[in-house]
């Protein structure tokens, strides 16, 4: 056994370390079709395992991948031979809920619709809702800073992140942050763990605001047979200063998708599809705010406009949004999905020139998203056992990035940076920008261990 | 080959593999990997060890690999949720039978598939003594000794030879004889059904066992075999017919609470008052697998007084008590807390009672209840059937 091997297995624990041939084969992979094989896995459960764990890396020069359930969409917890995976599964207590000040204390390995189930007992709520609720943990959407469709009424994981608990490149456990809501004492450390993607520490406990629960949902679909006017909507509806929770869009690329695959008699000679929800604490305001929606969007050129009266309708109008995913999967093997951000005002152009770079290179691309806040999911489609397909992928995503940066946009909403997003990072961000972001890096790991060529390189 | 051929193919599983899109929502249902809490029990990994195998990064000889597919319950959970279709419950069976086929089956597994093809059933008891748990009844019951019937009932092994499960075969002849059922028991002449060899990968050892019982309920001149275990009612109805190769086998193939909920409602039964608060299991091989979810709770419905209780995962979407796959053989530990958990499911919405329709889910689940030392009873619908029977008299 190497000696690396054995410290790790002295330090942290030997039933607490996976080495064998399929243990690797099982971390060597995330939400995407990338793939690296660790040179071992460690299964930690308290923060002190965590440290030596890292220690041990540091002293033997491994790099660290931390990894909840690995659903990341980036390439962020893919690790290569010279590194050893921090899986946090096995940290998945809630610590405290506390119905006082509203928060919840919890290890970061809690899947965080578990989490989300939890808090709700207490007529509590959590609100990013990620669409991999079910299988991310909340310290995999800190260190992302996740979003979802929710996020444009209540914000992204982030807003909700009064402290964290995080394990430092030597071991130092470093805890920041805590149950006061205004807190300008010294620099924000904890926002500077949020979205670091486990390069500038491994977050093991994160507390985080809560509010009380909506209890009403009501929901509008509304089809557009022009994408502008789509758009129109989301600016009329926000100007108003009414805020739904969600404004999904499906353009015509999905809802071709969806069509071809489940056959729900869409319309297929539409732009788009916006799926519209407002929620609150009493039934009458949310049903006025529906039914004022559902009245813009017929103003704005609507063709159809449906608002579901019971939780059976909403079912029924959510079923075209929830079949994306299986219906991608019907037609190709693999894909590229992408989370660029633009302004608002930005995409039905967006749309169009993305459109025009599926006709170039041939392969399909199919456009989802969260309206409200201008963040595109363009998936290409392909099949990454054909070589071509694969340089073609690339190509292609080069030129999404370019639209979405020329438009004033960004890079990445939700998914984060990972390994999948370097190579674009200098024309995003600009000299200066990688060059501060790598010396807060040095700052933190001089000895770079900590996720290892992700996010931030050298400059 | 017959399971790999045989269950509703529709892509290959090389087809099947290059399609997970590994997005990790399978892991959320897996009460495999719930409980464990390492992606090397999980669902994804078992499909991205399919993909190493052929991209010749592992062999089926490294340490693990075995390992890694039999400590599965093959509760087909996963292959449910799955957002991308993929038939991760044929990838698995087919890497079982890979692996049986090529001799990495686990020692314990490997015994009970001799035991098996000796015994004729998986207790390796004499398998003349199928009709013990009859001996003690007050009543005979009618379908002892029987040559000819309308209607067979084939017990399975476990409630034959399992003394804890003995209750299940008792509490449902004795519905049927208050029903005035036509019904006979096989005895000696019924042979295990071949399920556990489907689970050990090795369906064709089961062909001797397929045929044989095929052609004792023919002898029997029966146009209708019921059971009161899922699994067996699962691989008569799936696999028989692709063994034999026929479209159909030409009788009637159903579990008890489907034979009962019509035999209810055609002739109106009533039943006595049940003051009881019950939540209801659904056994993977009946629910998700067969798709009747409907059929036990509309018995459960009929009984005056009874509330039931839904477990947020339930129907399809239902986790499986523990007892799935032969994991129980080898790894009573994981097994056990499986069942623990789906106890604590039914403990959480307060029901007095878990009613399941499987005699590996009552023992599974019930092992986990005496384990932990908890209040909670674990019946089959049989068992309250025939008390809701019995009410009426009394």
């Amino acid at each position: 056994m190497p000696e690396w091997l054995a410290a790790l297995k002295t330090t942290v624990g030997e039933d607490r370390v996976l080495d064998s041939p399929v243990d690797l084969v099982a971390y060597s992979y995330d939400g995407t079709f990338g793939q690296g094989m660790p040179a071992a896995v460690v299964l930690p459960e308290t923060n002190e395992q965590v440290s030596a764990a890292i220690r041990t890396a540091g002293l033997y020069e491994l790099g660290v991948v931390t990894r909840g359930m690995a659903s990341g969409l980036a390439g962020g917890s893919i690790p290569t031979q010279r590194d050893i995976v921090i899986s946090l599964t096995r940290m998945n207590q809630i610590l405290e809920i506390d119905e006082e000040n509203l928060t919840v204390h919890t290890q970061a390995g809690v899947v965080t619709a578990d989490l989300q189930a939890e808090v709700e007992r207490f007529g509590l709520f959590y609100p990013p809702d990620p669409s991999s609720i079910r299988q991310s943990t909340i310290g995999g959407n800190v260190a992302c800073n996740a979003g979802g469709p929710r996020c444009l009424k209540y914000g992204v994981t982030g807003d909700y992140v009064l402290g964290l608990t995080a394990v430092l490149a030597d071991g130092r456990i470093l805890k920041t942050g805590g149950k006061p809501i205004k807190d300008v004492t010294g620099l924000n450390l904890r926002q500077l763990f949020v979205g670091s993607e486990g390069t500038l520490g491994v977050i093991t406990e994160v507390l985080l605001r809560l509010i009380g629960k909506p209890k009403y949902v009501r929901t509008a679909v509304a089809h557009f047979p022009r994408l502008e006017d789509a758009a129109q909507l989301v600016k009329v509806t926000l100007k108003q200063g009414l805020v739904p929770a969600t404004i999904e869009l499906m353009d015509a690329t999905a809802i071709a998708c969806i069509e071809d695959a489940m056959h729900l008699g869409l319309p297929l000679d539409i732009e788009a599809i916006l799926l519209i929800e407002c929620d609150g604490l009493d039934e009458q305001p949310v049903q006025n705010d529906i039914e004022t929606v559902a009245g813009i969007c017929t103003e704005c050129g609507a063709s159809q406009v449906a608002v579901a009266k019971n939780e059976a309708e909403r079912a029924k109008l959510w079923h075209a949004r929830r079949s994306i995913s299986p219906a991608l999967a019907r037609q190709a093997p693999n894909k590229l999905g992408e989370d660029i951000t633009v302004p608002r005002s930005e995409i039905p152009s967006v749309i169009r020139s993305i459109k025009q770079v599926s006709v170039k290179y041939g392969l399909p691309v199919v456009i989802f998203g969260h309206a409200g806040d201008g963040n595109l999911h363009p998936n290409i489609l392909f099949d990454r056992d054909k070589p071509e397909h694969r340089e073609t992928v690339e190509l292609m995503a080069a030129e999404v990035f370019k639209i979405a940066l020329d438009a004033g946009g960004t890079l990445s909403g939700e998914h984060g940076v990972g390994s999948f997003k370097l190579p674009y990072m200098r024309q995003a961000l600009g000299t200066t920008s990688l060059n501060i972001q790598w010396r807060i890096k040095q700052a933190l790991d001089p000895q770079n261990i900590l996720n290892p060529g992700k996010v931030i390189l050298p400059s | 080959m017959v399971a790999a051929e045989g269950l509703a193919p529709t892509r290959s599983t090389e087809e099947e593999v290059r399609h997970c899109a590994r997005c990790g929502l399978c892991l959320s249902a897996c009460p495999g990997y719930r409980q464990s809490l390492s992606e090397t029990d999980s669902p994804r990994a078992r499909v991205a060890l399919q993909k190493a195998l052929r991209e010749g990064l592992l062999d089926l000889s490294d340490e693990g690999v075995a390992e890694a597919y039999f400590r599965c319950l093959l509760c087909g959970a996963c292959a449910f949720v799955c957002p991308s279709g993929v038939a991760v419950d044929r990838i698995l069976e087919v890497a079982r039978e890979e692996l049986s086929r090529k001799g990495y089956l686990p020692d314990t597994l490997a015994e009970l598939t001799s035991r098996i093809l000796q015994y004729r059933n998986v207790a390796a008891e004499e398998n003349a003594d199928r009709l013990i748990w009859a001996e003690n009844l007050v009543q005979p019951p009618t379908g002892l000794g029987k040559n000819s019937a309308d209607v067979v009932y084939f017990v399975g092994c476990v409630a034959s030879f399992f003394p804890r499960s003995y209750t299940i075969p008792q509490s449902f002849v004795q519905v049927l004889d208050r029903l005035g059922i036509d019904y006979a028991l096989l005895g000696g002449s019924e042979w295990c059904c071949g399920y556990p060899l489907l689970l050990n990968g090795d369906v064709e050892s089961a062909r001797e066992l397929i045929q044989h019982n095929v052609e004792a309920v023919q002898a029997m001149g029966a146009n209708t075999v019921i059971f009161t275990c899922p699994s067996c009612v699962h691989f008569w109805r799936q696999a028989y017919p692709q063994v034999l190769q026929v479209d159909e086998l030409d009788i009637r193939i159903q579990h008890a609470t489907e034979f009962l909920a019509d035999t209810l409602e055609t002739n109106d039964v009533e039943l006595g008052e049940m003051s009881l608060r019950v939540t209801y299991h659904d056994p993977c091989d009946l629910g998700r697998k067969l798709g009747v979810t409907e059929a036990p709770r509309s018995i459960l419905r009929r009984m005056p007084g009874l509330q039931l209780v839904e477990m947020p995962e339930n129907r399809e979407n239902s986790r499986c008590c523990g007892g799935g796959g032969n994991l129980e053989s080898l790894s009573p530990e994981l097994s056990g807390v499986i069942a623990a958990e789906r106890v604590r499911q039914a403990l959480a919405v307060n029901a007095e009672i878990i009613v399941s329709a499987c005699q590996q889910c009552e023992r599974t689940l019930s092992a986990a209840v005496r384990a932990q030392h908890l209040r909670v009873r674990v019946e089959d619908v049989v068992q309250l059937l025939l008390k809701a029977l019995e009410g009426i008299d009394a």
